[in-house]
């Protein structure tokens, strides 16, 4: 009789955690759902639990890996083996072809939770064809600098990496608030020349490189046009005699490169462009070139130290870009530190 | 005299021309008739140097033209095609002066304006020759190229059909001007022809193409029988003598008994 | 001579003096459009400042003047001189209204032949050996269409299909080499597809020169086998003009004008198309004018879209082939609908 209560009390304490088990792991799993604003403004009704997810481009498959979400990633955009050395064992992923034109159907198949993409790229077609076979998609621009912090608590929620996500946002604040403190203090806005990765195009309102430049506290030329990349003439730039002139460069990899060479490079047909010597950044040797890399996307807020640099050289006298690379990629991407990002200074130039 | 000898010609390993001949004398005219793809045309080309034959030659005055270089095969030998392309059309003088071509230097000479005029104004063609050759009609069109050939001073002609494409009027008014022409300059004229009773009237001989050979050949008597007509074309035909005129007037197809 | 043949050799003089005539216009048109083009910048300079500034080492207007406005005008007048005369040549050897750099595959190929070079051959003297990869990918175009063209007896038609499909042929493998390229690679190839003049410095003019100038004389020099070729191949042959010859080299040559015009400057188009017809118009077809006055109407063209493209919407560039299409486009519907007749 008492054997048989206590079996019976074990079986009422036995059902009981069942009953709590299911509540907590399979009622989520069937119903659980939650509402999100995405890089367009629009509400997207997701519905968790997110486990596995296709990352179509190198902003967003950076920040997987910022929140430890690795073993959530199912399939990876196909350029990502261009930069195997920095991706590691991401690059091995499962492929489902370029990050612009992805391959729906290996998608489909590899049948993820979540699919994550820009706000343009691929177009509209990829939500149509995903709704085919139920899998969700949300569009997220992690290369804005200031709706980097919202997309990535976004993130943490959805995959349940609140906590890394704090982590890397409190990091991203406190050094964002340092550079705007400082900057707050001097009223000096150096007019600075941005040129996208194009040839005399510049970098206008609505671009990346706009963006950073106001962080940095320089005073972009182009900001006043009309469309985000002009194309300007060399007499224009000329013309509004710029401090400082930045260009971003695509040369394969910074994280690989162990020769600042190709920048050098850049930096010096900048420096050798017809007439150009009557521009004061040319003149004083104040020409920069910056990797990809860290030209907009998650790492932006190292381009935009290294331009601090440039554009505010005493007043941040020492801020160091490389050592906050270091930082962010050991700590947060959990890589060692090395690679060429910019171009030499010139002696005397660059301050 | 212009004499073709022995012409072979094969286009896409079919025969189309087995050794023919044809001679002409300067002041006569040679009038080549035959049925439809008998190789007139082709044999025209082929004296003109347009076509390569594969066997026989080609003897102004018994030199060999092809040997000739082109610009100076052009200085002897003039040549009328059936139809010209109207694509880029300059005007009727410019035209006429492109016959220079082979006198030219860039800039046309006096003389090459003097001479050009002239053969406008003999062709009648004076109040049209400022006029786009694509606003002519056919037979002035047909008149500019004849005057272009003209222009190129040469002593033997070759007229691919000149009267096809031209009512009667423009027809007879054509041949009357290459008749002309022949006798007063002494000039000698080949004419791939189509309408028998004006080529008997305006050639001096006749030769009657079958089968990418030559039939016969001779005055437009000897040549013009219902015989020859019948065996060549397959057509019965009544051939009369009239005032001097020969009158060819085809009755029916040969083995049908009913008249066309 | 009789008054009558006077008076028709005098017609044809007064004709004659109508084409010297807008010879003469065309070249006063082409220097009016670099004095303007000369006058407008980002930088406000005076006309009297641009001469002084022209005529005298005055430092910064002076590198402005020399290294930045004059440069790109005289590629301008370059390109556009050198489109209008392969245009007519093109049309003239293929005896096709249709004809132009572009839509015989010509300029794509030297497209192909210079994106290639950038990606495959980086390295020093660049400029040069863009020159030559542009220019043998013309060449192979070229001597498709003419080997199209000798093998089959083929009509015009024939050649202008077939260039149009070497065209399809070389975008797409310009296409593939993008696609496949680096980022800065393809930022390279995006500037050059764009048609810029902005890239360009005395060096590259002076080879552009070169290879547009240089075929000039020759192709004038066979006006008359261009006018007789009008008449078909047949006609031309008993004239003296030795046909296959004159369309060997010919086309050889206004390969290299093609390669010349857009190996510096990217695939600015129209041009090739549109002046030819335009001049022809008004001139007529005697190539010994319609040559000349073809690479006129092109030259003046591209200079007044260069200023166009840089004053419109500044200090942002209208890219040059986007301008010359707009301009280019209208005018000649324009023609096309008031014109009498059958130009061609």
């Amino acid at each position: 009789m008492y054997a048989h209560g206590v079996t019976s009390r074990t079986f009422w304490i036995g059902w009981l955690a069942v009953a709590l088990f299911l509540n907590l792991w399979i009622a989520p799993a069937f119903g659980a759902s939650v509402l999100i604003e995405d890089a367009l403004g629009r509400k997207v009704r997701l519905s968790l639990p997110i486990q596995t997810v296709v990352a179509l481009n190198s902003d967003i498959l950076e920040i997987l890996r910022t929140l430890k979400a690795e073993d959530c990633v199912a399939g990876v955009f196909s350029e990502v083996v261009r930069e195997h050395e920095f991706w590691g064992d991401l690059a091995q992923r499962p492929k489902v072809g370029s990050w612009r034109e992805p391959n729906m159907e290996t998608i489909a198949a590899l049948k993820p939770d979540l699919v994550i993409a820009y706000s343009r790229n691929p177009g509209p077609l990829l939500e149509r064809k995903m709704a085919l076979f139920g899998i969700q998609v949300l569009r997220l621009d992690f290369y804005k600098v200031d709706t980097l912090e919202r997309e990535v608590r976004v993130m943490g929620r959805l995959l349940n990496r609140e906590k890394e996500a704090a982590r890397f946002c409190d990091w991203y604040r406190r050094h964002l608030g340092v550079f705007r403190v400082k900057i707050a203090r001097t009223l000096r806005r150096p007019a600075v020349y941005i040129e996208s990765y194009t040839d005399y195009h510049a970098a206008g309102p609505g671009s990346g490189g706009d963006e950073m430049c106001v962080r940095a506290g320089g005073n972009n030329i182009a900001a006043g046009l009309s469309i985000p990349y002009p194309r300007v003439t060399p007499e224009w730039v000329l013309s509004r005699n710029p401090e400082v002139i930045i260009k971003a460069a695509a040369h394969g990899n910074g994280y690989t490169l162990r020769d600042p060479a190709p920048f050098n490079n850049c930096r010096d047909a900048i420096l050798k462009r017809p007439a150009w010597h009557h521009i004061p950044a040319v003149a004083s040797g104040n020409v920069h070139v910056m990797d990809s890399a860290i030209w907009t996307g998650p790492r932006a807020i190292i381009g935009i130290a290294h331009m601090l640099r440039w554009i505010h050289p005493n007043l941040f006298p020492d801020l160091n870009p490389e050592a906050l690379h270091k930082e962010y990629l050991e700590t947060f991407q959990g890589i060692a530190y090395h690679g060429v990002f910019v171009s030499d200074n010139i002696q005397g130039g660059g301050r | 005299m212009l004499q073709a000898i022995n012409l072979v010609f094969d286009y896409n390993g079919a025969r189309v021309l087995e050794s023919v001949g044809a001679s002409v004398e300067k002041g006569c005219i040679l009038s080549i008739v035959g049925p439809n793809g008998v190789g007139k045309t082709t044999l025209l080309k082929c004296i003109a140097g347009i076509l390569r034959p594969a066997g026989g030659s080609v003897l102004i005055e018994d030199r060999d033209t092809f040997g000739m270089p082109r610009k100076e095969l052009a200085k002897h030998l003039g040549y009328v095609a059936q139809n010209m392309p109207v694509r880029f059309s300059m005007t009727v003088f410019d035209t006429v002066l492109a016959g220079r071509r082979p006198y030219l230097a860039w800039r046309p000479s006096r003389k090459d304006l003097e001479r050009t005029a002239k053969i406008i104004e003999e062709m009648n063609l004076a109040d049209l020759a400022m006029r786009d050759m694509d606003r002519l009609s056919g037979g002035q069109a047909q008149k500019v190229l004849l005057a272009r050939a003209l222009a190129q001073d040469t002593r033997y002609l070759l007229l691919d059909e000149p009267t096809s494409s031209l009512d009667l009027r423009h027809q007879l008014e054509m041949l009357e001007v290459i008749a002309t022409l022949v006798k007063s300059k002494g000039i000698g004229a080949m004419m791939a022809m189509h309408d028998l009773n004006l080529a008997a009237r305006f050639s001096d001989t006749i030769m009657m193409l079958h089968r990418g050979r030559m039939f016969c050949s001779g005055t437009p008597s000897e040549v013009m029988t219902p015989e020859n007509i019948r065996e060549v074309y397959g057509v019965e035909a009544d051939v009369r003598r009239e005032n001097g005129h020969l009158h060819i007037q085809p009755l029916r197809c040969a083995g049908l008994n009913h008249p066309l | 001579m009789s008054t009558n043949t006077e008076a028709i050799c005098r017609r044809y003089q007064a004709h004659a003096h109508v084409r010297t005539l807008f010879l003469a216009f065309a070249i006063l048109l082409l220097i009016v459009a670099t004095a303007i083009g000369l006058c407008c910048g980002a930088t406000g300079m005076s006309f009297w400042e641009v001469v002084s500034s022209l005529l005298r080492d005055m430092g910064r207007g002076h590198s402005i003047i020399w290294m930045l406005r004059l440069p790109r005008i005289v590629m301008a007048a370059l390109v556009g001189f050198g489109l209008g005369l392969a245009g007519v040549v093109f049309q003239a050897i293929l005896r096709n209204p249709l004809a132009s750099p572009f839509t015989l595959g010509v300029g794509s190929g030297a497209g192909l032949g210079a994106v290639s070079v950038i990606l495959f051959w980086g390295g020093g003297f660049q400029t040069y050996r863009v020159a030559c990869g542009a220019f043998l990918f013309s060449l192979v175009s070229a001597t498709v269409i003419i080997a199209v063209a000798k093998m089959k007896r083929a009509s015009s038609e024939t050649m202008i299909l077939t260039g149009i499909a070497l065209m399809f042929l070389f975008s797409s493998l310009t296409s593939l080499f993008q696609y496949m390229g680096t980022m800065e690679q393809v930022h390279e190839i995006v500037f050059w597809f764009f048609g810029s003049l902005s890239k360009a410095g005395w060096n590259e003019i002076a080879l552009a020169a070169a290879m547009i100038l240089l075929p000039f004389p020759i192709l004038l020099r066979r006006a008359w086998d261009f006018n007789l070729l009008a008449s078909g191949d047949e006609s031309a042959l008993a004239l003296g003009v030795n046909v296959n010859r004159l369309r060997m080299w010919a086309v050889a040559a206004a390969s290299l004008v093609t390669a010349g015009c857009i190996c510096f400057t990217g695939v600015i188009g129209f041009v090739g198309l549109v002046a030819p017809h335009i001049t022809r118009m008004v001139i007529g077809n005697d190539h010994r004018f319609l040559l000349p006055a073809s690479a006129l109407v092109g030259a003046v063209i591209l200079v007044t879209a260069d200023t166009l493209g840089r004053t419109l919407w500044a200090p942002q560039v209208i890219p040059i082939g986007i301008v010359t299409s707009f301009i280019g486009v209208p005018f000649f519907f324009y023609l096309l609908m008031k014109r009498s007749r059958e130009y061609w």
